[in-house]
């Protein structure tokens, strides 16, 4: 039992009639994984930790740099003069604002060897990450272990959620059965994003996440919900009948786990002596190297022939020689350390 | 008969910028063939060896083409076709 005093700073939530003192108690007691701690990731975060949601797992890989600031909420000035991992800065901040709840920071590499471990336990995934390698192992480990969660995507003014529980709604391979080849689709690299599209985006997923720990799965989203801001438009297609997709979905309705068994996905291998690591990743047919130059001659400079692209950049003063095979393996030279490695390639290449 | 077809960002440098572009056609199928028409460019990003790329959904008046009848889908006057690919970003 929790007494009176310390729910009073959740008085303003709990006055809201569907979730109440009862609401807030499962608040407390959920215990809840974050994938990514980026955009959406820090505002997943912010709204789970100030809701009272009593312990959140924060992963990621990354380090807070220059161009995070304008979108990702709980980095400032002085994390990036830190160097401060984006899990470890983000869970100082999270305590300040509550030093009631347990935040747990992981600065981690999301791959199939650990995912299972740090979803472990969890009531509630939330997909805070800014790849689709990531959010289909999400979607194997829901499926596999039965723990709802939620999708979010932003690029530019656009965004899109969905909200999966296992067996109830369809999964994220019944609606979107391959991730995009890598440079395919944009990236907030190649594309840019504005801060409001990737926010309400997290918005939404966080209010799913009140609703799914507080027992309200009634009140869920259970459509794609599409927005652009730059657009004003908003759009609710229908998903609920590829639920399974009539037993042909490979993840929810055959449990061929692909993505958690390293049959799609990607491989890093440092280069020993060569500051260089190769990235495999196992892409569906070849590589349009035209296509793909297209979109990288905005951060660098491309040159391409029938067997390989180079794309040369430079990123926070160092530069980084990319060699990209049609088969999506790449070895990037500048770095010896496979987790740069693998943000270089999902922020440029993407998949 | 009149279709619209809604084109996503990725899309629309190769409909010269244009969200949406107005089409005919009897089914999904021919819509899209009247699109490829008016925009080559787009052939290949919407079909790889004659299938809809699988991270790209299409919707006809937000109904997914993959439970009514797919690219067989029948189509009248004023419907729009919505290409909506998997966003990556975050
Ligand atoms: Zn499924």
């Amino acid at each position: 039992m929790i007494d009176t005093p310390s729910l009073e700073r959740y008085s303003r939530q709990m006055r809201f009639p569907p979730l109440g003192k009862a609401g807030q108690e499962k608040l407390l007691a959920a215990r809840v994984t974050l994938c990514g701690c980026g955009a959406l990731g820090t505002v997943l975060a912010n709204i789970l930790v100030r809701a009272g949601v009593g312990f959140l797992r924060v992963i990621d890989r990354d380090f807070v740099e220059p161009s995070n600031l304008q979108r990702q909420v709980l980095f400032d000035e002085s994390d990036v003069a830190n160097n401060l991992p984006k899990a470890e800065a983000a869970a100082a901040k999270l305590r300040q604002i509550n030093s009631t709840v347990t935040i747990e920071p992981i600065v981690a590499d999301i791959n199939r060897t650990n995912i299972e471990d740090f979803c472990q336990g969890a009531d509630l995934i939330l997909d805070g990450s800014d790849n689709f390698e990531i959010r289909y192992l999400i979607n194997d480990v829901a499926i596999k272990h039965n723990i709802p969660w939620v999708y979010g995507g932003a690029v530019g003014s656009q965004g899109m959620t969905m909200t999966i529980i296992p067996g109830q709604t369809p999964c994220l391979r019944c609606v979107f059965e391959a991730a995009p080849a890598p440079g395919e689709t944009g990236t907030c690299e190649t594309a840019g994003v504005l801060a409001p599209a990737v926010q309400i985006v997290a918005s939404y997923q966080a209010t799913e996440a009140i609703k799914l720990l507080t027992g309200h799965s009634a009140a869920i989203n259970r459509e794609l919900l599409i927005l652009d801001v730059w657009e004003n438009t908003q759009r609710r297609v229908k998903i609920a009948p590829l639920a399974g997709r009539k037993g042909a979905c490979p993840c929810c309705a055959q449990r061929n786990f692909a993505w958690l068994d390293g049959e799609h996905g990607t491989q890093t291998t440092a280069l020993c002596g060569r500051n260089a690591v190769q990235v495999s990743h196992r892409v569906q047919g070849k590589l349009d190297f035209a296509e793909l130059a297209r979109v990288l001659q905005h951060s660098g400079t491309v040159t391409y022939n029938k067997f390989l692209l180079k794309f040369h950049l430079v990123e926070n003063g160092s530069p980084y020689e990319f060699t990209i095979f049609e088969d999506g393996r790449a070895i990037i030279k500048g770095t010896d350390e496979p987790e740069k490695a693998r943000t270089l390639y999902a922020k440029y290449v993407g998949h | 008969m009149a279709i619209t077809i809604q084109i996503p960002p990725p899309l629309r440098e190769q409909t010269g910028g244009r969200a949406e572009v107005e089409v005919s056609g009897a089914t999904v199928q021919a819509a899209l063939a009247d699109l490829i028409r008016q925009y080559p460019g787009t052939a290949t990003k919407i079909f790889d060896n004659g299938q809809i790329r699988p991270y790209i959904n299409v919707f006809v008046n937000d109904e997914d083409i993959r439970y009514l009848d797919e690219l067989n889908t029948q189509l009248t006057d004023g419907v729009v076709v919505a290409l909506i690919p998997a966003v990556a970003g975050g």
